[in-house]
């Protein structure tokens, strides 16, 4: 897979282009596709050349780091200070939030440049982006399918290389699953690595900030750009990784103890399963150990996600009532039925479903039953991945049974559906980290992804073993031809 | 028909931090509608609570001042309801970790009314209804809040209000809250039923947000009194949020609780679990003040007059100010009647008590007691130098001259009481019949001569040995 | 099976409304999920009661923030995104 930062990076500090002019060509490009792929819901070129102006002034005066200059791109639920932010909703129509996310503030003081805002399942609840108010965006490799969701508008925007990289958010997949479908490298840091603050809030205790970028590399830098503990965020984690894009390609897998749990390959696509099997198979001849495990509480995962994302989304969006921000209906004879009628008209059906459900599961008489039970069965998953990272370095299965749907592609109920999460739930639910990384297109020429999963905070081992198999795997996915191509 | 009243009184104070619980925004009082305001505590998409650790703290400190046990691990949770003055749609507060559990407070009878908890939560907005719309300033949202909760101990509307003010005087004393009712850093929910002597608790309603003392017993009575015509007509009392209205003098329903409310608590997952440890616990122990129970019984086994003790004990500063006055070993009782005399003089309400704000020292204060104590100058005249010196700012000695220090000799004494019998023969006639007011005339002859200096017990064992 | 009156109790809750076909719609996928949710009660080998709580370590309240003021937002940021009035949210109607 190609490497773009390092590459700009350079051409950029040789002057060869400068971060204006290079911003230009993004926003021409995006002009030119993005009615394509429906990638961008809000772009904000003008705040981009102001970005880059400042970037090219930091190039000259030699303060620029490992991002200064390269334009990328938010999720449309990550806050930027005066940029709508609507989480693909109807009821975050306008709305321009007056400060900004953690992981912008970072990348903004590191000389980024910030192209706009990108497609996704409203609130971040859907598996192919659909859900999105402003239209579903279309997978590059193949426009009759989708890009996966939630993060759908980054993966496409950085698949069509119209975004050197993508800011996503991942509360059940939503970054890795997108990934694989669009045939780039997603990844789900660790529950604490990355300061959700500025985040829109979809399941408190699953949100993670994570990067959509073309290569191992790519996303290393970026994750080394916005990881670290947050004082606006009590749930960051004061962990110092490093430099994990320096200690890439340092090691090789020779004695890697990589975990096979055969529960994560029933009801897969045997297409998907066999190329797992080859991937693996790569590491074992590279001097990998490979070690079956079993891991039957991986089955109850899904509901325990649904439970609990679900009641925390239904607290979490009990905000939107349209008297501080957002979308507000227009006849209403007093507060409590403008409040009512808002909520009806600007929510779409899957979050409504969400709602509905979340308020249920928490209410008194379905507590215990549903929530609760979900909560402990939540510890027992910890528990078993804790044992299980005792005698494994590495986990590596599917990132979903499948590859990219094809549009408007509808199961027989919603849980059809949420069944295809089934590979990256665990992740969210145990907040380990995991990396998608492309291997091979399966039939139809839709890409097909491997996630590597680690104990929490190991985001270094699993790059390293995600970038080993880049380097040096026969990788069947090719780069997207169009875009921004140097 | 006589009925048996049980009461039980959530108790909502707001602590006395200078930020909000989840903001470094201010928790001032008052200013321009949300202006006081950030991301945060206007509960925009995105923002996070970072519990202020100052909260647990005091939360911790109020708990021990009522005997409380405290949780040593405990956490926040989220209590899910809509109204426009909640800006997430969900209140954090404590569900089944409060900070505090198992406490009481004492009333004057002995009666222990129980705290089943005391937790803490973010305060809500405020709204404003006017001319058909309704406005919202968040000013007050997020400032940190503290609900005690009794036990249903309350067996009269007199024991309501001794409660409210116990607590409030412990809780200023402790310095966790002002405890202004006025201003809503004190607000008392009082939970209400009747039911007959021997028979089961009847249906309680709870009257909201009452902002004074009086008003407790004033809300109380009326709310037993409809509901005993309730219960009188054989109807039943309906479960609802009562509110009372000092101008009309009523209670009104509020709102009743058919529909229940649902708060769907759950643990906020953006806030970490904490851990009060044992060493945090004592050593805010350890920095309590003297509680004001504590303090009567002490000034009361100094010998001190009950009800004049009582005067004073609930004001920090007061009790502060006399504890430091006794304590350059002058007679409490004299700077007592000192402090309830001409010093309380210049502090007519409960705030100018509280702040006690006045123009001289305790140093001073002994100095002229000291004076009192040594038979140097009477006590009538040492108020006298007192209220001059609270208005001037002045020291003792510009008031009392080294004459006036030297006192009367015993010689001279004799001569005065000598030339008081001479000048008052009638005086003499009536208090050898008995009549001993009489006696009052000769002092007044006695003081006007010594210039206030002569002791008036002395004098009259003189006068009466010179009658014969 | 969720009754209709279920149902509408919890979008009372969550300040929803449905019409007559929405909700009809709105019932049976209900059922569905919550037959889906109910699923956490199917016993996975090994499972039965081993509930092991690990992830609930508290922090020491001593770290947590300190008491110390920010500025706070102009009043035009905080009604930025609303047509207030008089410094404040607005909206026209009662409670
Ligand atoms: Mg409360
Ligand atoms: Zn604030």
């Amino acid at each position: 897979m190609k490497e773009i930062i390092a590459p700009l990076s350079k051409l950029l500090s040789s002057k060869e282009i400068s971060s204006v002019e290079l911003t230009e060509k993004y926003i021409s490009e995006i002009e030119k596709d993005n009615k394509k792929f429906n990638a961008y819901v809000s772009t904000t070129f003008d705040k981009a050349i102001e970005n880059a102006k400042v970037a090219d002034s930091m190039i000259a005066n030699g303060t620029a780091t490992a991002l200064t200059g390269i334009p990328m791109t938010l999720k449309d639920n990550i806050c930027s200070d005066g940029d709508l932010t609507t989480c693909c909703s109807k009821i975050l129509e306008g709305f321009r939030p007056y400060y900004d996310s953690t992981v912008w503030s970072k990348l903004k003081s590191q000389g980024a440049v910030m192209l706009g805002k990108t497609n996704m399942d409203e609130f971040a609840m859907g598996s192919t982006s659909e859900t999105s108010c402003y239209g579903a965006p279309l997978n590059p490799r193949n426009v009759n399918h989708v890009t996966g969701g939630s993060s759908g508008g980054g993966a496409s925007a950085v698949c069509a290389n119209l975004a050197a990289y993508a800011l996503g958010s991942d509360t059940g997949g939503s970054v890795r699953q997108p990934a694989s479908f669009c045939g780039i490298v997603g990844l789900k840091p660790t529950y604490g690595a990355v300061s959700r603050y500025g985040l829109i809030a979809y399941g408190s205790s699953l949100d993670q900030i994570g990067v959509l970028a073309n290569s191992v590399k790519d996303t290393a830098t970026v994750f080394d750009a916005i990881s670290g503990v947050d004082a606006n965020d009590q749930t960051s984690v004061d962990f110092r990784f490093g430099n994990i894009s320096d200690s890439l390609g340092q090691s090789d897998v020779k004695g890697l103890r990589i975990g096979i749990a055969k529960e994560y390959f029933e009801g897969i696509n045997p297409e998907l399963k066999d190329a797992i099997d080859s991937a693996v198979k790569f590491f074992e001849d590279n001097g990998a150990e490979i070690i079956d495990i079993s891991l039957p509480v991986l089955k109850q995962a899904l509901p325990v996600y649904y439970i609990i994302a679900c009641a925390e989304a239904s607290s979490n969006l009990g905000r939107y009532d349209g008297i501080r921000y957002g979308y507000r209906t227009e006849n209403f004879n007093d507060v409590e039925e403008m409040i009512l009628k808002t909520r009806t008209e600007g929510f779409g059906d899957e979050v409504k479903r969400r709602i509905m459900l979340g308020t249920y599961v928490l209410s008194s008489g379905y507590y215990d039953a549903y929530y609760k039970k979900a909560c402990l069965l939540r510890e027992n998953l910890i528990a078993d991945f804790d044992e299980i990272f005792n005698t494994c370095d590495v986990l590596i299965a599917p990132t979903a049974p499948n590859t990219a749907f094809p549009l408007n592609f509808t199961g027989a109920s919603p849980v059809d559906m949420y069944l295809s999460d089934i590979a990256t739930v665990p992740i969210n639910i145990t907040g380990v980290p995991a990396i998608s990384v492309p291997i091979k297109n399966d039939s139809n020429g839709l890409p097909i992804g491997m996630q590597i999963i680690g104990k929490k905070f190991s985001e270094k081992t699993i790059m390293n073993t995600a970038y080993f198999y880049e380097k040096n795997a026969q990788i069947g996915v090719e780069d997207f031809d169009g875009g921004v191509v140097l | 028909m006589s009925y048996q009243l049980v009461c039980g009184i959530e108790t909502h104070i707001e602590l006395a931090t200078k930020t909000k619980i989840f903001c470094g925004c201010t928790t001032q009082f008052g200013g321009e509608p949300n202006t006081h305001c950030c991301p945060v505590c206007t509960g925009q998409p995105g923002a996070l609570p970072v519990l202020n650790k100052q909260v647990i703290e005091y939360a911790v400190r109020a708990g021990l001042a009522v005997h409380c046990d405290i949780n040593n691990n405990s956490h926040m949770d989220r209590k899910n309801y809509v109204y426009p003055d909640l800006p997430k749609a969900y209140q954090i507060s404590q569900f089944d970790e409060p900070v505090c559990i198992n406490g009481y407070v004492e009333l004057d009878s002995g009666k222990k009314i129980r705290i089943e908890r005391i937790h803490i939560e973010e305060d809500a907005g405020k709204l404003v209804h006017e001319n058909g719309y309704t406005y919202v300033d968040y000013n007050r949202g997020g400032v940190p809040l503290i609900e005690i909760v009794s036990m249903a101990d309350i067996e009269t509307p007199e024991e309501a209000r001794e409660y409210a003010e116990k607590l409030q005087l412990i809780m200023r004393n402790v310095g966790v809250s002002d405890c202004k009712m006025q201003e809503g850093s004190m607000r008392c929910d009082v939970n209400v039923s009747i039911h007959q002597p021997n028979e089961p608790w009847g249906t309680r309603t709870e009257i909201k947000n009452i902002n004074s003392l009086s008003n407790i017993v004033r809300a109380m009575e009326l709310e037993m009194e409809r509901q005993e015509d309730i219960l009188d007509s054989g109807e039943k009392v309906i479960q609802s949020t009562m509110r009372y209205d000092a101008n009309s003098d009523t209670v009104y329903v509020l709102r009743s609780k058919e529909n229940a409310d649902d708060y769907r608590y759950f643990p906020e997952p953006d806030i970490l679990r904490f851990y009060i440890s044992p060493e945090m616990v004592e050593s805010i122990r350890a920095s309590l003040p003297e509680l004001p129970d504590d303090k009567l019984k002490r000034y009361l086994a100094m010998g001190l007059p009950e009800n004049n003790a009582r005067l004073i004990y609930k004001y920090r500063n007061v009790t502060k100010f006399f504890d430091d006055t006794v304590a350059e070993g002058v007679g409490a009782s004299n700077v007592l009647n000192m402090i309830i005399g001409p010093i309380f003089a210049t502090l007519q309400t409960e705030e100018d008590k509280e702040n006690f704000a006045i123009k001289t020292t305790s140093s001073q204060l002994a100095a002229l007691v000291k004076l009192i104590d040594d038979g140097k100058i009477r006590a009538n005249k040492a108020k006298e130098v007192l209220s001059q010196m609270l208005e001037s700012g002045k020291d003792v000695t510009e008031y009392i001259k080294a004459e006036d220090l030297a006192g009367l000799s015993d010689d001279d004494l004799k001569a005065l009481c000598q030339g008081a019998i001479d000048a008052n023969p009638k005086a003499v006639e009536d208090i050898k019949n008995g009549k001993d007011k009489a006696i009052n005339v000769m002092f007044g002859y006695i003081m006007k001569n010594s210039r206030g200096k002569a002791d008036v017990k002395k004098a009259e064992t003189i006068i009466r040995e010179l009658i014969g | 099976m969720i009754t209709k009156d279920e149902v509408l109790k919890l979008a009372a809750l969550a300040r929803l409304d449905f019409s007559d076909d929405e909700l009809d719609k709105i019932i049976k996928d209900m059922d569905d999920i919550i037959a889906f949710a109910d699923t956490i009660n199917n016993s996975v080998e090994g499972d039965a009661d081993k509930i092991r709580n690990v992830s609930s370590k508290a922090t020491p309240a001593e770290e947590f923030r300190e008491d110390v003021v920010k500025d706070s937002l102009p009043n035009e940021k905080i009604l930025s995104n609303v047509n207030g009035s008089k410094g404040m949210f607005c909206v026209k109607g009662g409670i």
